[in-house]
């Protein structure tokens, strides 16, 4: 090996102990990057996948693309395209299993229903039967499903399954059980076509079309030739890539991206501080190289190469540690998802894209962090050599670098308000390289305040722990900088997190006020609920001790060639029993002026997303063609919070896209009707209708919450992991800093300090560090919190900004306890010195 | 002097600080060191000796004056050259011997070699190790090492490039009387067997007995130069005369 490999090499294993830590701190970083960046593909993959028809080897799947049933004619004009081979209709829709009060939680709430043209099905699909028959051409009122599945809903051969009709309940004979393994959430139970369509009350129309290509056929110019035979109305494929849900997703990657380069900043500066102290001490080292004949540029190079072996290293095992912290998310997450979202998801997937960013942040943020050491190593003169090693020599020179930290802070200011992704991740690091810039400059006033509790402590040794804090300002500062770099990032994350989750409740609690909500089993509509006709919602509109009553219609339309969702409300009812959290310049004079012809109210994310403004024509594209609708609010309500969403009258939407099915229906109680009663007559009314469940607001919001709190969990995780690089940091700062003074410590000693009092002193230093470490981190963590809250709102994710008290106390009580733990380990061993070897230390 | 000069110094002169706070570390030293001799500088603290020595080796720049090293004058050379120079034609000695605590002894002797691009360099610095008697301790690393043994080690990294010009600062500082003595030894025959002027900066006058050549200095000025016969007494003698005992 040549020299500077070699010395590289030899130094970064004689540091032991402190190469370990500082490697750890990459190791983190990356193993956020990598882990997090390898939860969302896969989430859209398991996402996809759950959508597309998976089974069988249907190579392209026609749905309409405003979720609607379409005329049967579309399968002629599909099989019309050369490349096609074969065509098969059929419907698809998800159907709630009737439930009964004393089910369990964790039974199965529904099922896909799957009706199939049996003679083309057939002959796409290998259904393996392992008991009974096919279902036949003119089966009416059969049924054939796995057997795993038929094995969960406790039938056989010959039972009845009950499924819920747009009028009632059908009764579907089981005829056959297939040989197959069902994947939780696909679930499905196979009818003939006819009965679907009678089922959900389609008539002759389909809601898919499955088809094969010919041999040989190019997917993309089929594709596309399909897409032009069928018109705009028609999706070719099945997820859209521009679906909402994925552009929700793609909000979370960003958040999930942040986390990252928080860690990763943290662990940057942890390096820059790490290779500062080795220079220091290498002083003497690196005075006899120049001495003998090394140039600037090889001292350089050696702590550079040193660097790219600790990145490498760092980032291997931070792959590793990621892929490992991805899976363990993903045991966290996959149940929770499987009973919110009814799908399955798999184990992490990493992109090559996720592979090459991190691999080039864990190496590129190690070698650049090493930059300004190597360099201050390069100029070290060969005059360092004839020296004695003085202990610590780097004093910073604190006014210049504070004035260019105030300059960084103004000019993040300036991204974080933007409202550009790009800029608010920019802004947000760079407002935290200018804190630690300023970070040295206040180090001594703080200080000086937040000592008096502190001596009141320890006394005596507190008051030397203040004095060796304020000698050397810029030792200090690098403590008290990792402490807040570290804590800033937790509290502006656990800003975020509270503001999201307020958002939401407060969605829930302003938009369902209601005190009867009569919901399909799934939260998210428009994913294939079965609805209801007008006659539910004026049964309970006409039942005893009722005042009012609304309810929700759902579509979908496009907007420039983009799906959106398009939910019809009652603009006489609405705001009698719900209501909008509105942005500002919008109220419920909006809902009164859906009444006034086309007029729509956007919520926060669709308006944000294509910068609308009250007043402004959409055009909205509806199974009957183009209409101009104008825009009379902006505002959010909770079940769509997540989704872009357009709201228009239940008239318009009967009009423009033929649609009269409720979806959910809400409903108040006169003043003085007695609540049991309403509820038991409002039951009896619900009963007929299998897809839905009656709920009390309360027990619904409390329901809601529950969920929340399993989510919250994930975020803890994720926040837990940001706080380790944190320990790490004061960890490795404290005890540089011990060991920078040993001698110091050595003399103390000698002059008649005891132990214990050494022990104290150390203590007291490591406490009066992270106090103020912590003070600034919560202070420039709640300033970050609030305007990453404000940036996510011009990112289209409007919420109110909460302010985090518990993850605030949580934070503060964490970074004491860090000091305190960070100081056993340098507070014994400085304890411990012996005191000769000590005055001699080099 | 009849043989060629290795160091040629005019005139030196080096000022720290200015005004109220200035400070004449050497004033107009005029020096000459022919090849192949053992010359020792001795003088009370702050007469201005470690300053030569880092003026001689290039590590330092004179406030007036020149030094030429080999026939080369420093002040002429832009750093990488000068690096080069003292790579290639001055070997150092340091009192703290300032090894390198990851590297064995080869790897210590052999870096200037290596830095140098060398052929053989381990090979060449293994020859110096035995030379110096450390042939059993070839793979040891400095803690593994006693304090004369260690500057063995330093003195045979400064040998391994064949330099005219070896310059100990204070050699011995660190030692026993036991190891300081074979040190001393050991520099005397680095000059006499292997012909390299050496220049030693010490206040121990055992340890100067063992040059040829004594050169005293007070406030920054040469006060004596005087020739050595090898007994233990003439340093201390010519110390007695100059007045700085």
């Amino acid at each position: 090996m040549t020299l500077v490999p070699t010395l590289a090499w030899r130094y970064l294993r004689g540091r032991g102990a402190r190469s370990l830590l500082t490697t750890l701190a990459v190791v983190f970083g990356v193993m956020l990057t990598f882990g997090l960046n390898g939860i969302l593909p896969a989430m859209v993959d398991a996402f996809t996948h759950n959508l597309l028809s998976a089974a069988g080897k249907v190579d392209l799947t026609v749905t309409s693309a405003y979720n609607q049933p379409f005329d049967p004619d579309v399968v002629d004009r599909l099989a019309g395209v050369p490349q096609i081979d074969t065509v098969s209709p059929g419907v698809q829709r998800t159907a709630p299993l009737p439930h009964e009060a004393n089910d369990s939680a964790d039974r199965l709430a529904q099922v896909v229903v799957v009706g199939v043209d049996v003679t083309s099905a057939t002959s796409i699909h290998d259904f393996r039967l392992a008991e009974g028959r096919m279902l036949a051409a003119g089966d009416a009122a059969t049924v054939v499903l796995n057997s795993d599945l038929a094995d969960e809903l406790g039938l056989r051969v010959g039972d009845n399954l009950v499924l819920p009709a747009a009028g009632g309940t059908s009764r579907f004979r089981v005829v056959g059980l297939l040989d197959e393994a069902t994947l939780p959430g696909q679930e499905q139970v196979y009818l003939t076509l006819g009965a679907a369509q009678q089922l959900f009350g389609f008539g002759n129309r389909i809601t898919q079309i499955e088809a094969v290509f010919t041999e040989g056929a190019d997917r993309t110019a089929t594709e596309q030739a399909v897409a032009a035979a069928l018109g705009p109305d028609y999706q070719v494929g099945g997820l859209s890539t521009e679906s909402s849900l994925l552009a929700s997703l793609g909000v979370a990657n960003f958040a999930f991206s942040m986390f990252g380069v928080f860690a990763l900043a943290t662990a940057g500066f942890i390096i820059l501080n790490s290779f500062r102290t080795v220079v220091a001490e290498r002083r003497r080292d690196i005075g006899m190289l120049r001495a003998i004949g090394m140039r600037r540029r090889t001292v350089t190079a050696v702590f550079l190469v040193e660097s790219l072996c600790q990145g490498i290293i760092g980032t291997a095992l931070g792959i590793v540690a990621g892929w490992a912290f991805a899976a363990g998310m993903f045991a966290v997450m996959a149940p929770i998802f499987e009973s919110v979202m009814h799908f399955k998801v798999g184990g992490p997937l990493f992109t090559p894209a996720t592979w090459v960013q991190s691999i080039v942040l864990g190496i590129g943020v190690t070698v650049a962090a090493a930059v300004l050491p190597a360099r201050s190593a390069g100029r070290v003169t060969p005059m360092d050599a004839m020296r004695p090693q003085l202990g610590e020599v780097f004093e910073r020179r604190v006014g210049h670098r504070a004035w260019v930290g105030v300059g960084v802070i103004l000019a993040a200011l300036f991204g974080l308000t933007s409202g550009a992704a790009l800029l608010v991740g920019g802004g947000s690091v760079a407002f935290l390289v200018g804190i630690a810039l300023v970070a040295p400059a206040v180090v001594n006033p703080v200080a000086d305040w937040a000592a008096g509790p502190l001596e009141l402590l320890f006394s005596r040794e507190g008051a030397i722990a203040r004095s060796n804090l304020q000698r050397n300002p810029g030792r200090s500062a690098v403590t008290v900088t990792a402490v807040m770099l570290g804590l800033a990032s937790i509290v502006a994350m656990i800003s975020m997190v509270t503001s999201i989750f307020a958002g939401f409740i407060s969605y829930l609690d302003k938009s369902l006020s209601a005190d009867y909500l009569v919901i399909p089993q799934s939260i998210i509509l428009g994913q294939g609920n079965v609805a209801a006709g007008p006659r539910l919602a004026a049964e309970i509109r006409h039942a005893p001790g009722i005042a009012a009553v609304s309810s929700l219609r759902i579509t979908q339309g496009k907007v420039d060639g983009t799906a959106v969702q398009v939910i019809g409300i009652d603009p006489d009812a609405y705001l009698k029993v719900a209501a909008f959290d509105w942005n500002t310049g919008s109220s419920d004079a909006a809902v009164a002026q859906l009444r006034s012809g086309r007029w729509l109210i956007a919520n926060g994310i669709y308006a944000a997303q294509h910068s609308l403004v009250v007043g402004q024509a959409v055009r909205l594209e509806t199974p009957n063609g183009i209409r101009t609708y104008h825009l009379a609010g902006i505002g959010n309500d909770y079940l769509n919070a997540k989704l872009s969403t357009l709201y228009a009258s239940q008239t318009n939407l009967e009009r423009d896209f033929n649609v009269t099915a409720d979806v959910l229906v809400m409903a108040n109680r006169k003043p003085g009707a007695d609540p049991d009663d309403t509820r038991i007559r409002i039951a009896r009314i619900v009963a007929d209708y299998p897809a839905f469940r009656l709920y009390e607001s309360e027990s619904w919001r409390a329901e809601q919450m529950a969920t929340f709190s399993q989510t919250i969990v994930i975020f803890d995780v994720l926040v837990a992991a940001l706080a380790l690089p944190s320990l790490l940091a004061l960890v490795n700062t404290l005890a540089i800093s011990v060991l920078a003074r040993t001698r110091e410590i050595g003399m103390l000693r000698a002059v008649g300090a005891t132990r214990r009092q050494i022990r104290r002193m150390v203590m007291a230093e490591s406490l009066l560090l992270s106090v103020i470490g912590t003070a600034l981190g919560a202070i420039s963590g709640l300033w970050l919190g609030y305007a990453l809250v404000t940036a996510m709102g011009a990112v289209g994710w409007q919420m109110p900004y909460s302010f985090p008290w518990s993850g605030l106390i949580a934070t503060v009580v964490v970074g004491l306890v860090f000091g305190v733990l960070a100081a056993l380990g340098p507070a014994r061993s400085a304890a411990r010195l012996d005191v000769v070897a000590a005055l001699h230390h080099e | 002097m009849t043989q060629t000069a290795i160091v040629e110094v005019a005139g030196l002169t080096k000022v720290y600080g200015s005004g109220a706070a200035e400070v004449t570390a050497l004033d107009a030293v005029d020096l000459e060191v022919p090849a192949g001799q053992f010359l020792s500088v001795m003088g009370p603290s702050g007469c201005g000796k470690s300053t030569l020595l880092n003026l001689l080796g290039g590590l330092d720049t004179p406030t007036a004056g020149t030094v030429r090293i080999d026939g080369q004058t420093l002040g002429d050379l832009p750093d990488d050259q000068l690096t080069e120079l003292r790579r290639r034609r001055i070997g150092f000695v340091f009192q703290f011997f300032n090894l390198i605590p990851v590297l064995d002894a080869v790897e210590n002797a052999s870096l200037p070699l290596r830095l140098d691009g060398a052929r053989g360099a381990e090979a060449t610095a293994t020859g110096w190790l035995e030379r110096v008697g450390l042939a059993g301790r070839l793979r040891n690393r400095p803690d593994q090492l006693s304090g004369g043994e260690q500057q063995r080690v330093a003195i045979a990294r400064a040998l391994s490039t064949e330099p005219a010009l070896i310059l100990a600062d204070e050699p011995t500082g660190n030692l026993d009387s036991k190891a300081a003595t074979e040190i001393g030894e050991l520099l005397r025959q680095v000059s006499s067997e292997w012909g390299r002027s050496v220049l030693m900066v010490t206040h121990d006058p055992r340890l100067a007995s063992f040059a040829q050549r004594l050169v005293l200095m007070r406030d920054g000025r040469v006060v004596d130069d005087v020739t050595l016969d090898g007994s233990r007494e003439g340093p201390r003698q010519a110390l007695e005369r100059s007045g700085l005992l």
